[in-house]
This record gives C-alpha cells, structure tokens and sequence, in this order.
C-alpha cells in the first residue's frame, strides 16, 4: 500500500463523522420537509404542503425582515467599532489592557452573560432600575427588543473584532506609514490613505464572519428575548428552533431550515461576487 | 476615537463588573434592597450545593472533553490525509460554512435513527470531528518542513505511527490552542443539548438558562452559578493565553 493510500485512510474517522452528522441532515432535510412529525410521532407524508405553507407564513416573511434589519444595524456597527478601537489604542500604554477587557465577555460562559444581563438591565428588579430609575423598556417595545439583543450581540464580539483589526494593523509595514510621513502626510491621511486600505481584506473577512454571526444569533435571542415581545426579535434560525422544539412542528421546521439554508447560500454567493469584484478592482487600481 | 473607546469599555465592562460583584454580596444586602452594603461572602457558592450546578458541570466537562480530544485525534487524520493528496479540502470548507445549530431538526432526526437522542453520545458523537479544526490543523502542517515525515518513512514508520509519534509533538503549541478553541465552543452550546437530552444530562448552559428563569430573584445566586460555569474557559484561557494569542496573531498577520 502507498504511503498516500495509508494516509488518506487517516481521514476516514473525520469524513464519518462528517458524512453522518452533516452530509447526510444536510440532504436529508429535504425528504423530512415534505412530513408532518412531531417529533414523537410516526412521520406522515404530506407532500409538498410545508412548502405551500412558507409562501403564506406571515411570521416567517417577519422573521427575515428581522433578520436582515439585525444585520444591517449590527454588522457595520461591528466593523466600525473594531476599526476605530483598534486605531485609537494602537501603540498606547493600555492597548494591551482595552484588548483583554473587550475580549473578556468570550471568556464568560454564554448562559452567565445572560445572566449578568439580566441581573443589570432587567427592567423589573435589575440593577440599573434599583439604583438609577432607569426603566429600559426593551421588554415591551419591539425595538428596544431588537436594540437589546444587538447590543448584547455587540458586547460579545466587539473584542474579537478588535483583536483581529489590531493583528493586521501589526502587518502594516512601518516604511509605508513613514515614506507618507517624510512625504508630508498628516497622521489623520496616513490613517485614512494608507493604513485603512491595507486593511481592506480583514475587514472583508470580518464581513463574512459578522454575516455568520447575524445568521447564528438566534442563541443570544433564545437567552434574552425568545423571540417577543410580539416576535420583533424572532430572527430566522429562532423561528425554525420555536417552531420545530416549542410547537412541535418538525416537518414544518425541515421546510423552515431549507428555507434558511437557500439564504444563507445566497448570501454567501452575493459576498463572495462581491468581495471578488473588490479585490480584482483593487488589484487593477 | 478615544471617548468611543472609553464609552466602549465601559459599556463591556459593566455586566461583568456586577456578575463579579453579585456572586459575594450577601443575601440580606438584597432582601433589604441595600446595594451599596459592602460585604463579601461565600455563602452564594454554598448554597449551589443541591441546585444540579455540580451535577451539570460534571455532564459538561465530560461531554466538551470527550468531544475536544476527538476532535484533535480526526482532525489531525485528516489535516494529514489532506497534505498527502487526499481531495477533502473543500468538502471541510463547505461544512465550515453551515453552523451545525442550524441543522437541529434534520439532526433530531439522524440521533432518533442512530438511538443516541438523551444520550451522553448525543452530546459527543456529532462533534467528534470539526471542519474549523481540520482547516487549523492542515494550516499548521503546512509551515511543517517535509523532510521531518520523509526522514521517518526512510527509518520505516507507517503513517499511523508518524502521525501520533512525529508529527503530533511538534504541532502541540497548535494543538493547544485549536484545543481552547473547541472546547468553548462545546461548553457554549445552548440550543442543541437544551434539544437532545433531558434534565439528566443537562449541560452548564441549558442548567444556566433553567435557573435563570426558576430562581430570577437570586442574584447572589445566579451570579456565583455563572462564574462557576465560567470557571473551566478561564482557566483554559489564563494558562494558555500566550499561546493562544501568538497562534491568532499568526494566522492574522499575513
């Protein structure tokens, strides 16, 4: 046997694991969105009922409509933050000191940061109530909801960001920032010139990550808000988790995470045409 | 920039200051609604005894740990399956796409098939394998020198043994922190445990969230419940920190 036949038989316990826990749900979803299950019961097929029914779900054209508005507030909010944080403390005495508080909340578990939270800001016997009057109302205006969970979302990550912007900052050659200096520059157009266009890829791939967040927060949801008041924070992947896990509506859910996955394919392909164009116009310029 | 960078601070530093702060105060500071009372005390740690925490702490470590050490062993196969040729690169990419929250429901379906629903297996054998893991490891091997294995396939090692004996020691720094790595992101799991085992095999998170809604006016309590979850992530973290940096900033840097 080759050395690269016996290798490659080293990947056989990985690729099962792969096939049987995400290839085959990844295929298989399809076949079970055409059942009505509970869960428990004997699945009865129903064709292509589920289907029809995501046409007409109100909730679910709703929950897109969150899901994108989540991202379009948290996402760019997310990049600026870890941009100009990562700017201002580069090469100061407490960079150090800011990059481990921000990354810090990664580093409580994230069933205790619901915890801390709601210790803080619930509006009933929260800290901030008690001690302040401030009553924040994000338990009965949707948009405070939503605001709510952002800004959770947003505590979460900000560090991560950060760490990241500042690894690349730290890739930026110090000759280039000097040549603009003896050139005449000022620190402000270095910055703006200079050093923020060396630092497009990262902020691309920051994008992408921060897409893959806005796509996964149901979990900050399922902590803070599952989903109210009156479904204003139910994003996408919350509504497939309610739907399938708290009514019991797995063939439904099955057509819901299709639905999900088509997006997240979208997506995907839209930024990736995207940062693709960037990259060859910045190549070309 | 810097009042955004102030503000910012603050702002992250809040919540962890008071979950700090709540786990020591004593439970009388609050029944006389006292906040400002300065007194530190263990008596909120003690009286976790009987909650379930320890019992889900156990269910946790044994789960993220089982799942962790898998996760190393498979990956490593496969990171070196993949530089000697073999064609998984992109199936490992496409998967790093799709987070595995996403696929509950198809994934119910596959643990009912496999009898593994409320199982401990539930909570490890899915996740013996990691794409994110895959991809570090086969990065790392990359800036390995190839002369290290061929020296080893000279002497007569099979590929097996070159992996455990030869490679794997000197990827350990890499190892370690995909290791911190993999082990928070079992440990964070919310949503699938809280969907595929019942209150016996409960994990930290699913105990956490459980307690903040059964026990919400206890903040002493809740708040020594969230640090002692936090506990096993921070160790990690503190002990490794260097390392765990170093292998970030490298694979930022370029």
């Amino acid at each position: 046997m080759s050395e690269r036949r016996q290798a490659s038989l080293l990947a056989l316990p990985a690729l099962a694991v792969f096939v049987l826990f995400s290839v085959v749900p990844l295929l298989a979803v399809a076949r079970y969105a055409t059942w009505r299950w509970s869960g428990t019961s004997e699945p009865v097929g129903v064709g292509a009922a589920n289907l029809v029914r995501l046409l007409r779900d109100d909730a679910l054209w709703q929950s897109l409509g969150t899901t994108v508005t989540f991202a379009l507030i948290a996402m760019p909010t997310f990049i600026a933050l870890s941009l100009v944080i990562a700017l201002a403390i580069e090469g100061l005495r407490v960079e150090r000191f800011v990059k481990a508080l921000l990354f810090a909340p990664g580093l409580v578990t994230v069933g205790g940061s619901a915890i801390a939270w709601y210790l803080l800001y619930n509006p009933d016997f929260g800290v901030l109530v008690e001690l302040t009057g401030v009553r924040l109302p994000w338990t009965t205006q949707p948009a405070a909801a939503l605001a709510y969970v952002i800004a959770f979302t947003l505590w979460q990550q900000t560090g991560y960001g950060v760490l990241v912007v500042s690894a690349a900052l730290k890739g930026v050659p110090r000759e280039v920032k000097e040549a603009a200096r003896i050139d005449g520059a000022h620190e402000r157009d270095v910055r703006r010139f200079i050093v923020v266009p060396l630092l497009r890829p990262t902020l691309a791939f920051l994008t992408i990550v921060g897409t893959v967040l806005a796509l996964q927060s149901y979990t900050a949801v399922y902590l803070l808000t599952r989903g109210g008041p009156f479904g204003s924070t139910r994003v996408l992947g919350y509504y497939v988790f309610e739907t399938a896990f708290e009514r019991f509506e797995l063939g439904y859910g099955a057509a819901l995470t299709l639905f999900v996955l088509l997006v997240t394919l979208v997506v995907a392909v839209l930024q990736a045409r995207v940062l693709v164009e960037r990259s060859a116009r910045g190549a070309r310029a | 920039m810097r009042l955004i960078t102030a503000a910012v601070c603050v702002f992250v530093a809040l919540p962890l200051a008071w979950l700090l702060y709540a786990a020591f105060i004593p439970a009388e500071a609050l029944i006389a609604a006292n906040i400002a009372t300065f007194g530190v005390t263990l008596e909120n740690f003690a009286a976790l005894r009987g909650t379930g925490l320890w019992r889900a702490m156990g269910v946790s470590v044994l789960a993220s740990g089982l799942a962790v050490a898998g996760q190393l062993a498979f990956g490593l196969g496969a990171a070196y399956a993949i530089r000697n040729g073999a064609r998984l690169l992109g199936l490992v990419l496409l998967l790093m796409a799709i987070p595995s929250e996403l696929l509950l429901v198809p994934l119910y379906r596959q643990l009912q098939t496999l009898s593994l629903i409320d199982t401990l297996g539930a909570l490890v054998v899915p996740f013996l394998a990691s794409p994110l893991i895959v991809f570090l490891l086969l990065q790392a091997l990359r800036r390995l020198p190839w002369e290290l294995i061929e020296a080893a396939r000279l002497d007569g090692a099979s590929e097996g043994v070159i992996v455990a004996r030869v490679v794997a020691p000197v990827l350990r720094p890499e190892m370690v922190a995909a290791a911190v790595l993999a082990f928070a992101a079992h440990w964070n799991l919310v949503l699938y445990p809280r969907v595929m085992t019942t209150e016996s095999l409960w994990t930290v998170q699913v105990f956490l969230t459980d307690l903040l809604r059964t026990r919400s006016f206890e903040w002493g309590l809740l708040g020594a419940a969230a640090l002692v979850a936090s506990a096993p992530i921070l160790i990690l973290y503190v002990v490794f920190e260097k390392r765990i940096i170093a292998t970030f900033e490298a694979g930022f840097r370029s």
